[in-house]
């Protein structure tokens, strides 16, 4: 017994530095924003009665609530697509689909962010194509504005989609396509009533994980919106650092939070967050 | 047996869009870097290296990349120590005991950056950390133990627990486990890690952009100014820079891991 | 149900190659109506291939299948009206017994009440009624077995196809689900075509086995033409055990010839190779009689019993001679007169018509 509890005591020994650096460099300045936010500028729940009082706080988190929901939509549909390209490939295309979801995701997102700005600005790409073309006389608002956010927040969160979906299609067992064909079914109706319902646990895994990352994103909605949108993230950036209103940023801060952990753990029984890194290697 | 279902061709059709919506605008920079024109456009009448050469010949932008790498270099380092002993300690000790701290673990993956960013706005100031090479290194290096903490768990999840029982049981000490039996056999895993919380630190914006001003001028924060200010062509090269970077990187891990798999 | 109820199969020159490999070489057979034909074979022999061909999952790159004389080769899988038991059953898990079964009725867009009818009949035929609602993990593997067939005939399918259908369950399951099936087949009368490694499954259930080896049909027959003459060498060798006693064909008398290996005269019925060739024979195990003091028969030969076992039922003999190599004699223990032992010197003998010439294999 105390052998083994020195053993263990060794081991724990090894968790401790990490621990440590967690807490102290992670968890504390975290747990200060939750303090501040009932804290400045007096104490009590007053930058919280703002939720329910302030215009702007109530339309910011509308914006976000329907630019994620768009967002989630549409990377989780294309995502799907990807996924089960996958799936279905064989195993030399597999490894082609797999560069083209994971090279994204590795790539700086200020360089995507920057790309999506080169192609829709109003000079950009897009624009003088067309208008080359002429399909159209006068550029289009294609950045700087909610659409804009959307191109990149979806750009950017599909590879994130497509891996947790990837992993629960992989499990399904070839042999059961096979056979529901052999049954008689088309392959409309394999997909419908085999393959779409035993990859939905995945659909809501990346569902959910696509959701909590488009909440506090920052950097795509602040450059692809132009400052006219304003997302979450941005928005407490802007009460910290230009209107110095510490209070009104870190209740908001703290709203995310608390939203993003209650979704994980509405739905932590589909989503596990570490086998969607285990496959994104 | 495969082959016998494959997907429709609207399925198909919507992959083959969807894989031309995440490459093709990454693939744009790459000409618009090369471009004669001293906009932002595609090449006119040739190809030019000109803005390559603004960017590798600027004090500013090649400060800003030793900035960065030095950091990064930095910052994983003290990601890889922390997060491999880590995942070791909690592989070992029973599974509930760590549950605790694996989920502590994962919340840098999970809680915005901005509200790190701006937590540590505050809690840096009376350290003194604030506009300090230590402090973008801590920040980066703490928010980078998880992509260590998951690659060598991954690693570890096929290792024998037997090999470290019979180790320890012919008289080897904790330490020297872990050095002549654990460490070999997840150096992969430990590699992958150190790679992914490379790539975390050196592409890392919005906590630069709250504890970092003067002194402190990462890479990714000079894009940021220069997207927001002066849309040139230079900026296209150093994106196709960093692009080359970040896929070198991805290559040596893949070819890294090709090879201890073979082995 | 008369056993018109089933169809005719027929494959003419059926070929599948992956590039340079050669899975499946030029297969021909026939089966009819209402026939029980299993697809024998070591593992890479084709079998599965040709099953699926006739499934329609995998295109020959030659040849044709054809069902009732008709052409079938290019219809998809969808539209054969073939039922299919997968080697692992390939139930769908997230649906209950019933709905497994009502799967094929339901893409066949057949109503609701026909539906349910059709499917309690199916569960009816393999005694599942009670299970309707389980999801198929919940299951035993014999009864997983069971949902599969009904699954795959509940549509009444102009064929039934069997891929390894018991390799995945125990030894006395097995015993108990091969007779289930072999019921099953005489009740419907249905032609059913099966996929096996099992030689006893194959002998027990088939009205016709077909045995292929490298890709190629080796013999095609009913389970006893094959047991008792193979044709070659693999097949004797496949189907049950045999002995191989290899010599030089010397005179040939009216109802047979002699074989001559060394010193040793061996006397053989039926129609021989050529006098003066080389010819290899095949000798049941069980063939053979353990001779007592002055008993004789058409061929006797001693040797030293080198090993034995006992196998309950008999026992079995390795005895080594000294002109025929060691020999393998199976016995049964009522019979037997002499107490085996190492070492122990015996005669064995046996009869001018036990064994049969059979072809070495082409390399």
């Amino acid at each position: 017994m105390s052998a083994a509890g020195r053993t263990s005591a060794g081991w724990w020994l090894l968790i401790l530095p990490a621990l440590l650096l967690v807490l102290v460099f992670y968890i504390a300045p975290i747990l200060q924003v939750l303090a501040i936010s009932v804290s400045e500028p007096e104490p009590g729940f007053a930058n919280y009665e703002r939720l329910w009082t302030s215009e702007g706080v109530q339309r910011v988190i509308l914006t976000t609530l329907r630019i994620c929901t768009i967002t989630t939509a549409l990377a989780l549909l294309l995502g799907y697509a990807i996924a089960y390209a996958i799936t279905l490939a064989s195993p030399r295309a597999r490894g082609w689909w797999m560069l083209a979801v994971l090279v994204p995701l590795w790539i700086s997102v200020l360089v995507r962010a920057f790309a999506w700005v080169t192609l829709l600005r109003r000079q950009g790409l897009v624009n003088n194509m067309l208008m080359q073309w002429g399909l159209i006389s006068e550029p289009l608002a294609l950045v700087w504005n909610e659409f804009g956010i959307l191109v990149g927040m979806v750009h950017y969160m599909v590879p994130f989609a497509v891996l947790p979906m990837l992993s629960t299609m992989r499990e399904i067992d070839p042999r059961l396509l096979a056979a529901a064909r052999g049954l008689g079914a088309s392959r409309g109706q394999v997909f419908r009533s085999i393959f779409l319902p035993l990859s939905t646990p995945g659909v809501i895994a990346a569902g959910v994980l696509v959701f909590i990352f488009s909440l506090g994103f920052y950097i795509t909605p602040a450059i692809l919106g132009g400052g006219k949108t304003l997302m979450a993230a941005e928005w407490i950036s802007l009460q910290i650092l230009d209107l110095i209103r510490w209070g009104l940023g870190t209740m908001l801060a703290t709203v995310l939070v608390l939203a993003i952990l209650v979704t994980l753990i509405v739905f932590s029984r589909v989503v596990d967050l570490r086998r969607m890194f285990g496959t994104g290697g | 047996m495969h082959g016998t279902y494959g997907a429709g061709p609207f399925g198909r059709g919507l992959a083959w869009a969807t894989a031309l919506y995440l490459l093709l605008p990454i693939l744009i920079v790459v000409p618009v870097a090369l471009t004669d024109q001293r906009y932002l456009s595609l090449p006119k009448d040739g190809i030019s290296l000109r803005h390559f050469e603004t960017v590798l010949t600027s004090p500013e932008w090649l400060g800003s990349i030793w900035q960065s790498f030095t950091i990064a270099i930095a910052a994983s380092a003290l990601s890889v120590v922390a997060g491999t002993l880590c995942a070791i300690g909690c592989w070992r000790v029973s599974r509930r005991s760590t549950d605790i701290v694996r989920v502590l673990m994962l919340l840098p993956l999970i809680i915005p950056s901005i509200v790190y960013a701006i937590g540590l706005y505050r809690y840096f100031g009376p350290l003194g950390l604030l506009d300090r090479f230590l402090g973008v290194v801590i920040a980066h290096g703490v928010t980078g133990i998880p992509y260590v903490v998951i690659t060598v768990s991954t690693a570890l999840a096929t290792f024998d627990p037997r090999l470290e029982q019979a180790a320890r049981g012919m008289g080897a000490s904790l330490f020297q486990t872990l050095r002549w039996v654990i460490l070999p056999r997840i150096m992969p895993g430990i590699f992958s890690g150190a790679i992914f919380a490379f790539i975390h630190s050196w592409d890392e914006l919005v906590m630069v952009l709250f504890i970092a001003s003067r002194d402190v001028f990462t890479l990714p924060r000079r894009i940021w100014d220069g997207i927001n200010e002066n849309l040139d062509p230079a900026m296209a090269a150093v994106a196709v820079l960093l692009i080359v970077f970040t896929l070198s990187l991805l290559l040596a891990d893949r070819a890294l891991r090709r090879r201890s798999e073979a082995g | 149900m008369s056993a018109l109820a089933g169809h005719a199969l027929a494959l003419r020159g059926l070929t599948k190659r992956y590039g340079a490999f050669t899975a499946v070489d030029d297969v021909s057979l026939e089966v009819a109506q209402g026939q029980f034909l299993t697809l024998l074979g070591p593992s890479g022999s084709g079998k599965t291939t040709i099953l699926m061909a006739v499934a329609g999952f995998v295109a020959p790159s030659a040849g044709t299948v054809l069902l009732d004389g008709g052409d079938i080769t290019p219809l998809p899988p969808e539209k054969r009206d073939f039922g299919m038991v997968f080697q692992g059953y390939a139930l769908f898990p997230h649906m209950s017994v019933a709905d497994n079964v009502a799967f094929p009725l339901r893409v066949r867009g057949m109503s609701r009440a026909d539906r349910d009818a059709k499917v309690r009949a199916a569960l009816d035929l393999v005694q599942l009624q009670k299970f309707t609602d389980r999801l198929p993990r919940q299951l035993s593997g014999g009864q997983q077995q069971r949902v599969a067939l009904a699954r795959a005939l509940v549509f009444d399918p102009k064929l039934l196809l069997l891929d390894e259908p018991l390799s995945a369950l125990d030894k006395k399951l097995r015993a108990e689900l091969q007779e289930e099936l072999k019921a099953l087949h005489r009740r419907i009368g249905r032609t059913f075509v099966n996929v096996t490694h099992d030689q006893e499954e194959a002998l027990s259930l088939s009205d016709t086995i077909a045995i292929l080896n490298h890709g190629k049909l080796v013999q095609i027959g009913d389970p006893n033409g094959l047991y008792e003459r193979p044709r070659t060498r693999f097949v004797a060798d496949f189907l049950g055990k045999s002995n191989f006693l290899e010599g030089t064909v010397r005179t040939r008398m009216a109802e047979g010839f002699l074989l001559e290996a060394g010193p040793v005269q061996l006397r053989v019925h039926g129609a021989g190779p050529a006098e003066g060739t080389r010819a290899l024979l095949s000798l049941r195990p069980e063939k053979l009689a353990l001779l007592a003091e002055g008993e004789t028969a058409d061929n006797v030969v001693e040797g030293t019993i080198r090993a034995w076992s006992y196998l309950g039922a008999g026992s079995s003999l390795v005895v080594a001679t000294e002109h025929l190599g060691e020999i393998r004699a199976v016995l049964p223990a009522w019979k037997s007169s002499i107490d085996p032992a190492e070492g122990l010197r015996v005669r064995l003998g046996w009869a001018a018509d036990a064994a049969v010439p059979v072809e070495e294999d082409a390399a």
